[in-house]
């Protein structure tokens, strides 16, 4: 079906996309591998759909879809907690430029 | 013992001048954190005698408190004094504030409204107070009698025994896990605080405090 080699498409657009960042040294290995297992799996989802249907009906979920739902919610949920904690690193370290600024500042004076 | 009062202070223009002027007139020296103000708090309390250190941009009560320590550590104080910038606390307490910390009984005096006195306390801040103590003396395993109370006496050495890392609200909470966690001697001490119209709109709305259970839940 078009929807398949349009999404494949796209996501081989990533992984090239991926392993540019990984030579520029954007991110770092385990990145990589992690994302590439990510969307190999997707790739594999979307040329085998029956596959998801099989692997849900083995863990006891009706249908492939929702296998695949179930799972892509864990794992924002814990990409979201991640990129909080990042927030809040940023926040501190914001507060120490400030704060050292205003000491600096003080002894200007 | 040589002591500071720092005040954190947001935009408390309307009564900067007057608690920086009673502090100073009780003879404490005095630090007013300008915490991102964007009236003229800095200048008022200038004007009115006291050192100003600026956050250039809003960081939290607790990053404003932390700057003052760590100014105070900076330079040869043995004592620093917390107190608010809106007029809810007496500076003719601060004396009684310090007296444990004097005596070397102690090495932080805590105040306490509720074994002292309270003026014109809103019924939901008294039981939102009343219900964070619960939730705190369960967390933190300190028996005290109130919470988030910003009047307190730290001594040097405590100071240098504690790391806040919490620049807004629950700063609050996270003082008193480090003192539990620091085994530091601590006591609570009466204190006052009036409640105003002026202090009630400045003060933390009781949702707050799922702010601040967010925050100390995110950090750890």
């Amino acid at each position: 079906m078009i929807i398949q080699l349009i999404l494949i498409f796209v996501i081989l657009l990533i992984i090239i996309k991926l392993f540019g960042e990984f030579r520029k040294g954007q991110i770092n290995f385990q990145a990589l591998v992690a994302w590439l297992v990510v969307w190999l799996a997707a790739i594999l989802a979307i040329t085998y759909p029956r596959l998801t249907v099989v692997v849900a009906n083995r863990l006891g979920v009706g249908r492939g879809v929702d296998l695949v739902v179930y799972f892509s919610i864990i794992i924002i949920f814990y990409l979201l907690f991640r990129l909080l904690l990042r927030l809040e690193k940023i926040e501190r370290e914001i507060t120490k430029i400030i704060r050292e600024l205003a000491l600096w500042e003080d002894g200007k004076k | 013992m040589k002591t500071l009062i720092v005040i954190p202070a947001r935009n408390e223009g309307a009564q900067i001048s007057q608690v920086v002027a009673e502090v100073k007139n009780c003879g404490w020296e005095v630090l007013v954190v300008d915490d991102g103000s964007i009236d003229q708090t800095a200048v008022l309390a200038d004007t009115a005698g006291a050192k100003v250190l600026h956050h250039r941009i809003n960081r939290g009560q607790g990053a404003a408190l932390k700057t003052g320590i760590v100014y105070a550590l900076g330079r040869d104080f043995e004592a620093v004094v917390f107190f608010d910038a809106d007029g809810q606390m007496l500076a003719s307490e601060i004396e009684k504030i310090l007296e444990p910390l004097l005596l070397e009984k102690f090495e932080v005096a805590l105040g306490s409204r509720f074994l002292g006195q309270t003026e014109n306390m809103p019924w939901f801040k008294w039981v939102t107070l009343k219900l964070a103590l619960i939730f705190s003396r369960w967390s933190t395993g300190l028996k005290l009698t109130d919470i988030h109370n910003g009047f307190q006496a730290w001594s040097r050495g405590a100071l240098e025994k504690i790391n806040l890392t919490q620049d807004r609200q629950a700063y609050a909470s996270e003082i008193l896990h480090q003192i539990a966690a620091q085994k530091i001697k601590y006591t609570e001490v009466p204190v006052t605080i009036k409640y105003t119209a002026y202090s009630k709109s400045k003060g933390q709305s009781v949702f707050n405090a799922f702010n601040i259970l967010w925050d100390l839940l995110i950090k750890k």
